[in-house]
């Protein structure tokens, strides 16, 4: 499939506030992402608006706070998603597909169970994003290993022990496993290769705040399911697209390019080779 | 017409940054003599149903589906009358 | 209620009142009854008018009135001396002004910018009132056709360790007013999804009774897709699109416009302060901009202050016609609200659209596909009047040249050089300035604001290419200004900063406005940017005072002094009066949000230094200026000399130092502002993670007050190794001198006989610590 080919759906609610950064660096590496509103999927509107899932080969759930977050970070929205479109997200993944939660929308992948979805999809979360350590919202850079060791195809151009900046901006990131349970689940996400990005600081090690900007379990930033096409990260790839959206990069620098790029270079490369 | 109170709150061990930050901002606030704090998020729910048995199982279900998640959260259901 | 009231035979509530033969106590009565916050002499105008007319007003006119006519609406003590020292700043980049200002960007592009004040409901309910604050500085620029991209908060509060004993009563802890505004602002801007990128925090006992809460916003527009907050023609009607009408925040406008005392401040508690919806915000503001942008509305206008009853008048007037309004379509909250309830009801997250018959459907359509409630609710009418029915009876009919011009005032004045000067007291020379710096860092003015900045989303958008906190990754430090990228198709650069200078404006009030303008300026060409238009918000006490509107005029006469040297046009701006309790007045506070061009982002500059070896030069004269500094107050100094600006100066510093840094060897610019020369540059040192070694020659003054005064139009410039001699050429005429390089890790000073050194970690350390240390504890 040619990168034009490659349609991405950037799907929003009230309250999705980064669709637009979003859907921009795809356009940007010339692939065909599109804006759509949850109403275009599920609800009769002119025909002129009428959207279906299974015409896109990306589906990304971006950043914001949708529904304003009222209940828990992305439950309202996953709400939605279940009672209207559940079936549709199930094929969409099952056909190997990448879904990409980013920020609000990994929450939304969790609260969904798509993630970690470990043995398949689960009725009930097997994770939860909870509360900042600090409690507060937290927007700062920060640094991910990348620790997939092959699973996540629509990751493979990124190499083990890589690192990526990408800033960090939310109040309910903690990547957190049932009391008690930790070890046990930690274990299987880990031998599964579920795991993707983990918080490091600038020498690469694994640190606590601020680094870790939110006291995640095994400092974990992101991983994906069982099948590796279902991707999701707190921070926020797309704040790194390009070098001058990194914190520092008055101070000198390699190229235009943000380390942030790879990551969207990654999933359509991976879309071309397989559609 | 039936009212109902469900109360979310953190399971017993789960960090809970709402309430232990609230706890040092009222210590600074003068009031020394508060040992802790905790968070929880209570829901009054009006519904459209007279008994009691079916109104609980629909309360229970509300909060599986949405209003808790039970990695982190425990849930108490009150009937209110 | 009195006589003059009649209950008329309506099915709903609507009262008549007979101020036609009533005498001048009764009429003050009447205005006091009815919470108008009207004096006598507005009274008797009504008066007149409803004589001429030959009928007893309705409450529903009489409340519109109240609110046309508050301080807050039509700004009638002010807008005589804004007249005489700031409307008048021409400048051809001025495109249009209205709810905000509208000044170019680029050939195709246009910045829509405004800066207001919140500081009465943030001080009764600081996170409501925060909140709804940026609810309605969004709503200003967004109807102007511009997409909101940026935020900024300027606060002033009671110092955070307060001794609660001494708070006067009813009056909140500086500590929870401080959270409480700064969740307020984090709650909502963050969930709007536009950045928060700059602000400041400035800590005063001036303002523990009273604090001051600023919100500003800048958006973008395609020229051609500019609005103006006015009706096109008789073919328009009205769209009221957002969120629903409630009781809410009703007489919020009045309660702005008066001090505040105990018992006002529990009936606002009741009513005028609200939460405000983030989630309603966020949609609207899309489908707003959608229909904008496909062209299809003749005009756009926010409700805020006054609700219905100050849009339709003022959107009809503007366009030089009338308007009819049907009321009972106006989507309601709650049942049972009075026809008057509903015309000057504050409920947020409302838009008002002057939308062509033809296009009506396609409006409406687009606003439901955003799940957001559109509903048509009038029109307009040849006759410049206003018309209000409600099921079927006319409630309000009144000319709107009447009803919405509004008086205007130019109160007695007290100018403060007709004031006593305080005396200086000079503090004695310390033994150890090391220390002092230390202790400077530590001071909250002066510490890191990181544990605010970081609670806001300042790079939602993915276009702030200057970050707020600037420097090596874990080390940042605060910069001067931040810059937004804000098309994709350009490398045209956004530069936003604000100056507050309550510190100078108390002691000086025309120098305090003057050093508001050289302090925005100065932030702005930090960063590599050309100062392109500023908006102005004027927090002051009651104008009724002579002092108070003394302070007021000298600090608008010096904004303007400046702004007008340097062509700096002002097109919006806002002023809040009565920001005082029976015990005092806040300290007169003008801020100054800046916006400023870069031709080329990739060629901005930062605070951080950058490169061992290079050099360390500073731009501009150092005076003994005491007055109001940081190091005054914490030294025990009084009075002094306040910074005066030159803006002549300025002018050419400002032109200088932008060649100087087209020219790429400025590698880092950091102004010199609270705490004077050392610092700022203890700040570059910090974001850099890098020492210097500096040597100065304080001539004639004391070292103590060279290191710490905050003499205007200063900067300190990092320029390459081998660099000198360009730079040096480019700046030739202006005050420049090198004082020294980058090197090591320790800040190392010497003058005047005596030297100290300051090590990188401890520096950090006092800086960083001292805020988290008073808000967590």
């Amino acid at each position: 499939m040619k990168k034009g080919d490659v349609k991405v759906c950037i799907l929003l609610i009230e309250g999705t506030n980064c669709e637009e950064e979003t859907s921009h660096v795809f356009e940007e590496l010339g692939a065909s992402p599109e804006r759509v509103h949850l109403n275009q999927l599920v609800r009769d509107v002119p025909p002129e608006l009428k959207r279906s899932l299974e015409d896109y080969h990306v589906l990304v759930f971006p950043g914001g706070f949708s529904s304003g977050d009222y209940v828990r970070a992305g439950a309202i929205w996953a709400a939605r998603l279940k009672s209207r479109l559940l079936q549709d997200l199930r094929t969409f993944a099952s056909e190997g597909k990448a879904v990409v939660g980013i920020c609000n929308g990994f929450q939304v992948l969790v609260e969904l169970g798509f993630l970690p979805g470990i043995g398949g999809i689960s009725e009930v979360p097997q994770a939860a994003l909870a509360t900042n350590d600090s409690a507060h919202y937290e927007c700062r850079p920060t640094l991910l290993k990348f620790e997939n060791r092959g699973l996540s195809q629509p990751l493979s151009r990124f190499h083990k022990d890589q690192t990526m900046l990408a800033p960090s901006a939310h109040t309910e990131g903690k990547f957190t496993f049932p009391q008690g349970d930790e070890r046990r689940m930690l274990t299987a996400l880990d031998r599964a290769d579920q795991i993707l990005f983990r918080y490091v600081d600038v020498e690469g090690e694994y640190a606590g705040y601020p680094w870790n900007p939110n006291g995640s379990i095994h400092n974990i930033a992101g991983i994906c399911n069982p099948r590796g096409n279902v991707i999701g990260l707190m921070p926020h790839p797309e704040r790194s697209f390009y070098r001058y959206l990194h914190p520092d990069w008055t101070r000198g620098g390699d190229g235009p390019d943000g380390d942030g790029r790879l990551f969207f270079e990654s999933i359509l490369d991976y879309v071309m080779e397989n559609f | 017409m039936l009212k109902a109170t469900v109360e979310v709150r953190l399971k017993r061990g789960v960090a809970d940054p709402e309430g232990d930050n609230t706890l040092k901002a009222l210590n600074l606030l003068g009031f020394s003599r508060v040992a802790a704090v905790r968070f929880i998020k209570v829901f009054e729910v009006d519904l459209e149903e007279e008994d009691e048995g079916k109104a609980e199982e629909m309360l229970e279900t509300m909060c599986r589906k949405l209003l808790a998640n039970p990695v982190i959260h425990e849930y108490s259901i009150h009937l209110l009358h | 209620m009195g006589e003059i009231y009649r209950r008329e035979e309506t099915p709903f509530p609507l009262y008549t009142i007979d101020l036609l033969e009533v005498s001048d106590d009764e009429l003050l009565e009447a205005s006091r009854e009815l919470g108008l916050a009207l004096n006598l002499e507005e009274m008797k105008r009504i008066q007149d008018y409803f004589r001429r007319a030959g009928r007893w007003p309705t409450d529903v006119e009489l409340q519109s009135l109240g609110q046309a006519w508050s301080e807050h609406c039509c700004y009638k003590s002010s807008k005589y001396f804004l007249r005489e020292f700031i409307f008048g700043i021409e400048s051809p980049q001025v495109l249009l002004k209205g709810d905000a200002g509208v000044v170019e960007f680029d050939e195709d592009h246009a910045l829509a910018l405004r800066i207001e004040s919140h500081n009465h409901p943030s001080a009764v309910e600081p996170y409501g009132g925060a909140a709804t604050g940026i609810g309605g500085i969004l709503r200003d620029v967004l109807c102007m056709g511009a997409k909101p991209v940026a935020l900024v908060d300027p606060l002033h509060f009671g110092r955070l360790d307060y001794a609660h004993e001494k708070l006067p009563k009813g009056v909140k802890h500086p500590l929870y007013l401080f959270q409480g505004v700064v969740a307020g602002i984090r709650d909502y801007g963050n969930r709007v999804g536009v950045p928060t990128v700059a602000g400041s925090i400035y800590f005063d006992d001036g303002y523990v009774s009273n604090i001051i809460v600023n919100v500003g916003c800048v958006g973008i527009a395609r020229k051609d897709r500019i609005l103006r907050n006015a009706v096109q023609g008789p073919h328009d009607v009205f769209i009221l699109a957002g969120g629903r009408t409630g009781r809410d925040g009703i007489h919020g406008v009045t309660f702005a416009s008066l001090e505040l005392t105990d018992e006002m401040w529990e009936e606002w508690r009741a009513g005028a302060v609200q939460l405000g919806d983030p989630i309603m915000k966020e949609p609207l503001m899309h489908a707003c901009l959608e229909a904008a942008d496909r062209g299809l509305l003749d005009g756009m206008k926010d409700l805020g202050g006054g609700g219905l009853s100050c849009v339709v008048g003022e959107m009809a007037l503007a366009g030089g016609y009338g308007a009819e309004v049907q009321l009972d379509r106006v989507p309601l909250k709650e049942e049972e609200l009075s026809p008057w309830e509903i015309w000057v009801s504050e409920s947020q997250e409302r838009m008002m659209l002057a939308v062509s018959q033809d296009r009506v459907d396609e409006v409406l359509e687009i606003f439901e596909l955003f799940d957001v409630p559109a509903t048509p609710i009038g029109r307009v009418i040849e006759e410049r009047v206003s018309r209000v029915f409600y099921r079927g009876h006319r409630v309000l009919e009144m000319d709107l040249e009447f009803y919405t011009r509004g008086p205007e005032y130019c109160r007695p004045f007290i100018s403060y050089r007709d004031m006593e000067e305080p005396k200086e007291v000079v503090p004695s020379k310390p033994e150890d300035y090391g220390k002092v710096i230390l202790d400077l860092l530590s001071s909250p003015n002066i510490a890191s604001k990181e544990l605010v900045i970081r609670q806001y989303d300042h790079e939602v958008r993915a276009s702030t290419v200057v970050k707020p906190m600037q420097g090596i990754l874990g080390k940042e430090c605060h910069g001067d200004a931040t810059v937004l990228k804000p098309l994709t198709t350009s490398w045209r650069g956004l530069a936003i900063a604000t100056a507050s200078t309550p510190q100078y404006a108390r002691l000086h009030p025309f120098r305090g406005g003057a050093s508001a303008v050289d302090e925005v300026c100065r932030n702005l060409v930090s960063v590599g940017a050309r100062p392109l238009a500023l908006s102005d918000c004027l927090n002051f006490g009651n104008p009724e005072k002579p002092d108070r509107l003394g302070c007021f005029r000298d600090a608008v006469r010096g904004l303007g002094y400046v702004a007008s040297t340097l062509e700096l046009p002002i097109p919006s701006g806002n002023v809040s009066f009565y920001n005082e309790t029976p015990a005092s007045p806040v300290p007169p506070t003008p801020v100054v949000l800046g916006t400023g061009i870069v031709p080329d982002i990739r060629r901005c500059i930062t605070s951080d230094l950058k490169a061992e070896g290079s050099n360390i030069y500073l731009l501009g004269r150092t005076k003994a200026e005491m007055g109001g500094s940081e190091y005054y107050g914490m030294m025990g100094g009084e009075g002094g000399e306040v910074p005066d600006v030159d803006a002549a100066r300025l002018k050419a510093s400002v032109e200088g130092l932008l060649r100087a840094m087209e020219s790429g060897l400025v590698r880092s610019c950091h102004d010199l502002s609270h705490g004077g020369l050392a610092v700022a540059l203890a700040e570059m040192c910090m974001g850099g993670d890098m020492g210097a070694e500096v040597r100065l020659d304080s001539g004639s003054l004391r070292p103590d007050i060279f290191l710490f005064a905050e003499s205007n139009t200063r900067w300190l410039l990092e320029v390459v190794r081998g660099g000198e001699g360009r730079v040096e050429r480019t700046l030739q005429g202006l005050p420049l001198t090198r004082i020294g390089e980058v090197v090591g890790s320790d800040l190392a000073v010497r003058i005047g006989g005596s030297s100290l050194v300051l090590a990188l970690e401890e520096m950090r350390e006092a800086w960083s610590s001292a805020l988290p240390r008073l808000v967590i504890g």
